[in-house]
């Protein structure tokens, strides 16, 4: 049994922040850099499969340039068994797709039976990179998982899906398949300094993307948006509330 | 009679040769049990990991037999029952060593041919022992006497902290017997001596006066000659069973403190919990920490049991006191009953409790919530009379629970929080020197230009909002009195005590290695900080890690404020006067016994100074210590925070206008204590460099003078 699971080392912003002179980032002096915290809980989750098989594979898939290798870390020091590391300076920030394509053909290479992602990224928040993986590898796909009975033997898995206002969706779904993890799926393990510093051992291969194509999105500007005048109540009329919306959505873009 | 007109005594009167030599049988076979029990513990010692020899064994030896000899630990915070154990001590170890006289007498001077045993060395010897016996007796009455009568509440063997209390009668009956026998041994010596002068009575023997006085009384009632003599004989193989059975079994009963605590005192570690220890670089997960009773050092193991149940532990700990699931008590004699029911006799022997020496100590009987409740305040270690180390222990154990990532969530986010942004805070690194904005001067960058005096502000210091205004406070009194210092600006991280005491060892290794190395790029005299918990960490044990200072070289602000009055560098333009007290952090106190110089500082401010009932190293822990601060609350919600029962302690003081602080974390657990507990109105928190800089008459610095970011 092989799990592959994508993981992204995160950018975080503290409550200072200034842009690069282009205006299309921030400034990296200001940047702390983690394991994005919904790919902690797909890792752990990973491993619980793995430990409850009694035995198996997880590789740890990152697009990155080297400094992704420390999140790689965390996860190797968690359990994970091996990384691969995209080498991913031609992948633009702020790109799902083109980080799918990049993580598509590792992950096809890999063969595996089940693929986790987080749900989103905390830095670029867009929610799409797991979805555009599935859709690449022709894989079924479920997401926002907050429960995952897997069953290899039978190649399927019952999965629970997190809806809005605590509603549960229980699908099963064919595996090979692309799961997106939510937080609170499970408490991640702690992975030690110490396990860390040994996770250095494991081996993690740095591999050069294919093919990418064009890219499919890119950050035109990043501002502040401007302090506002304070709060507007939309009262409680649904279509009234609708009605002021769109106004107010016209006035800004006009 | 001739010979009975020499004074002296025959040691086997009334004994037939066989029953002389059948007595001689039963010390032969007493003296085995007793050996083969020192072996059986020595063994299960040995079953520890590490070394089992103590290193600079004279200097050892001196410490031991000068704390045992003086009471010193025993006596300290209950000088009554200290009295009544130097007694029964001094009373039972000269009748010991009249026995002993005896020995060389009977076996080795007198078949050489010299008799010693007479005369006025027998009329001294007679003295001594009597009056050492009734001092036996007075100590036996005392420590009785306060065991049954009077009942302190740290004798009270009642867990508070959920553990199971199924072998606790025992530890009762043990108790009882203890001090029975005892008394029970001195009382028929003394019957023995009564009887033997009752039958004879000899004149020299007013030199035993206990003994001449019941005997005297003895013959008025016309129980002598005849009747002394079999009531002698009796009494003599009853005394003497007892004592043989006494001495067989000192090394399996409570009496096996009599051994253990000698070599606890002897052989504890003189830096306990000040400096811990570092992990095997190469050790593999299952070797990391306590995580089994295998992996105890072997000094560890015999401090198990060298405890007494004495108490003194189990009423100083903060977190007994505030209903936390932990006894430093309990601990202790929990591991013990897994040492003895898994390496000891008791597992031989198939008696129950009985433990798996492979077994996990965690779940069974240790429960985390109980080693997660410790604040690593030291109150346990410094009034233990037998010097056991309970803070490293359970650090120990920490380390294991750390290593199988057993930890709650909130305390795994800040160790994540703090390997990610070097501070428990989360805050970026251009924010930890943001308070020198403020100053209207500028603070050197020690990295960049050498300094008199390095100034390590740690995390609380710089990045919590309270603290910073102490912090310029003090920014503001070195640049008055021209200290030529400077910080390492974004370059400083956690000093990494606190992710220590967690058991975070790696997390702490790799912090101190990359402060050491910051520092030592650096070219200052000596290092300063404000914060006791990054002072223990930077002066104990970063040492160990390569740094090139020394203890010595590493201030705490008090010392350095004191240092600066004394010289005149600084000289207060007012006196203050008000009445205030000051709370000794457990870090700065006991930790590393600084206690006079923030007192000096405060009285030299023209302070009022009134002491709280538990000051200097009987301080009580704000609850803040050992990471408590990241963690969860364990506490039992009816009871009272430690740091509210501390500002109640301070308030009943009457009048006290401030309560003084010199550590950052007291200051943050304080002024929220203050508020919680409702003595806003009463009392204020101040603290140390906050009063210098009123006394100085300098301004502080205007909050928010700095522009918002």
């Amino acid at each position: 049994m092989k799990i592959v699971v994508c993981v992204k080392q995160v950018a975080m912003l503290g409550d200072e922040v200034e842009f690069t002179p282009d205006g299309r980032g921030v400034d990296p002096d200001y940047l702390e850099h983690a394991l994005n915290e919904w790919d902690s809980y797909a890792t752990e989750e990973a491993l619980r499969i793995r430990e409850a098989a009694g035995g198996g594979e997880v590789v740890v898939v990152s697009a990155g340039d080297e400094d992704a290798e420390d999140a790689m870390r965390r996860c190797l020091a968690m359990g994970a068994d091996r990384g691969v590391r995209i080498a991913g300076d031609g992948i633009p920030a702020g790109d799902p797709i083109t980080t799918a394509r990049a993580l598509a053909e590792v992950v096809r290479g890999e063969g595996a039976d089940l693929v986790l992602c987080g749900v989103q990224s905390s830095d670029a928040v867009q929610g799409a990179t797991g979805t555009a993986l599935a859709e690449l590898l022709g894989l079924p796909r479920v997401a926002v998982v907050k429960k995952i009975e897997y069953d290899h033997a039978a190649r399927k898995a019952v999965v629970h899906r997190e809806l809005e206002g605590g509603l549960v969706d229980v699908n099963e779904v064919e595996t090979p398949a692309v799961i997106t993890i939510q937080t609170g799926i499970n408490e991640p393990r702690y992975a030690t300094l110490r396990a860390i510093k040994q996770a250095e051992q494991k081996e993690i291969e740095v591999v050069e993307p294919g093919q990418l194509g064009p890219p499919a999105a890119s950050v035109r500007r990043m501002f502040v948006p401007p302090r506002g005048e304070g709060a507007e109540l939309l009262g409680d009329d649904a279509a009234g509330v609708a009605q002021r919306i769109k106004q107010i959505v016209e006035e800004r873009l006009r | 009679m001739l010979a009975a007109e020499v004074p002296t005594r025959e040691t086997f009167a009334n004994l037939p040769v066989w029953a002389i030599a059948f007595w001689y049988f039963l010390i032969f076979v007493s003296v085995c049990a007793f050996a083969w029990g020192v072996w059986r513990l020595a063994r299960k010692y040995r079953a520890g990991r590490g070394p089992a020899e103590p290193d600079r064994p004279a200097e050892r030896l001196a410490r031991g037999a000068r704390v045992v000899l003086s009471h010193s630990w025993i006596r300290r915070r209950d000088p009554l029952s200290g009295l009544g154990h130097l007694f029964v001590f001094y009373g039972f170890l000269v009748l010991f060593v009249g026995t002993a006289i005896l020995m060389v007498q009977d076996d080795i001077a007198g078949p050489a041919g010299f008799e010693f045993f007479e005369g006025w060395f027998y009329q001294a010897y007679s003295l001594f022992l009597d009056v050492f016996g009734a001092i036996l007796v007075a100590g036996l009455l005392l420590l009785a006497g306060r065991r049954w009568l009077v009942r302190p509440p740290r004798l009270d063997y009642r867990r508070v902290d959920g553990g199971p209390e199924d072998v606790r009668g025992r530890y009762v009956l043990g108790d009882r017997a203890f001090l029975g026998i005892l008394f029970f041994l001195a009382l028929t010596g003394f019957l023995q001596e009564s009887f033997r002068i009752a039958e004879t009575d000899p004149s020299f023997e007013t030199w035993s006066p206990v003994g001449w006085a019941v005997g005297q009384a003895f013959i008025g009632i016309g129980f002598d000659g005849g009747a002394a003599e079999l009531a002698h004989r009796i009494n003599w193989w009853v005394h003497g069973l007892v004592a043989l059975g006494f001495v067989s079994s000192i090394p399996f009963t409570k009496a096996v403190h009599m051994l253990a605590g000698p070599a606890s005192v002897a052989t504890r570690d003189d830096l306990a919990g000040r400096r811990l220890v570092e992990l095997p670089p190469d050790a593999k997960p299952e070797e990391v920490g306590y995580q089994r009773i295998t992996d105890f050092a072997p000094r560890h193991l015999l401090q198990l049991d060298a405890c007494t149940k004495c108490g003194k532990c189990h009423e100083a700990c903060p977190a007994r006191a505030s209903g936390y699931p932990l006894s430093p008590r309990d601990l202790i004699l929990d591991l013990r009953e897994v040492a003895e029911g898994s390496l000891g006799l008791r597992s031989r022997l198939g008696v129950e409790p009985r433990f798996d020496a492979a077994a996990p100590l965690v779940g069974n009987p240790i429960r985390p919530e109980t080693l997660w409740s410790c604040m690593q305040c030291m109150a346990c270690v410094e009034i233990c009379p037998v010097g056991i180390e309970h803070v490293p222990i359970i650090n120990q154990l920490r380390r294991g629970l750390v290593e199988r990532g057993e930890m709650d969530s909130q305390l795994q986010q800040t160790l994540e929080t703090i390997y990610t942004s070097g501070n428990s805070f989360g805050e970026a690194k251009r924010k930890r020197a943001r308070w020198t904005k403020e100053l209207g001067f500028e603070v050197k960058d020690a990295r960049k230009e050498p300094c008199e005096l390095l100034w390590f502000v740690g995390d609380f210091a710089s990045l919590d909002p309270r603290n910073v205004r102490n912090t310029q406070a003090l920014a503001r009194i070195l640049h008055h009195a021209g200290v030529d210092f400077g910080v390492l600006y974004d370059a400083e991280k956690s000093a990494g005590n606190d992710v220590r005491r967690v058991g975070e060892e790696g997390l702490y290794t790799s912090l101190a290695e990359e402060n050491v190395k910051t520092i030592e790029g650096c070219e200052f005299g000596r290092i300063l900080t404000s914060d006791p918990h990054s002072y223990n960490t930077l002066k104990n044990e970063y040492p160990e890690l390569g740094a090139g200072w020394s203890a010595a070289d590493v201030v705490h602000h008090s010392e350095f404020l004191l240092e600066l009055l004394e010289r005149g560098r600084i000289v207060p333009k007012r006196r203050l006067g008000y009445r205030v007290t000051y709370h000794d952090p457990c870090t700065l106190g006991r930790y590393n016994r600084v206690f006079e110089q923030p007192r000096e500082v405060m009285r030299a401010l023209g302070l009022e100074l009134v002491e709280m009932p538990r000051n200097r190293d009987n301080s009580f822990c704000c609850g803040a210590g050992g990471g408590r601060i990241w963690m969860k609350e364990l506490r039992d919600e009816s009871a009272q925070r430690p740091s509210e029962n501390r500002i109640d302690e301070a308030v009943a003081l009457g009048d006290v206008r401030f309560f003084t602080v010199a550590c950052p974390k007291d200051v943050t657990m304080y002024e929220d204590a203050i508020k919680t507990s409702g003595h806003a109105a009463e009392i204020e928190l101040r603290e140390l460099s906050e009063l210098v800089l009123e006394a100085l008459e300098l301004d502080p610095v205007a909050v928010g003078a700095a522009p918002e970011p």
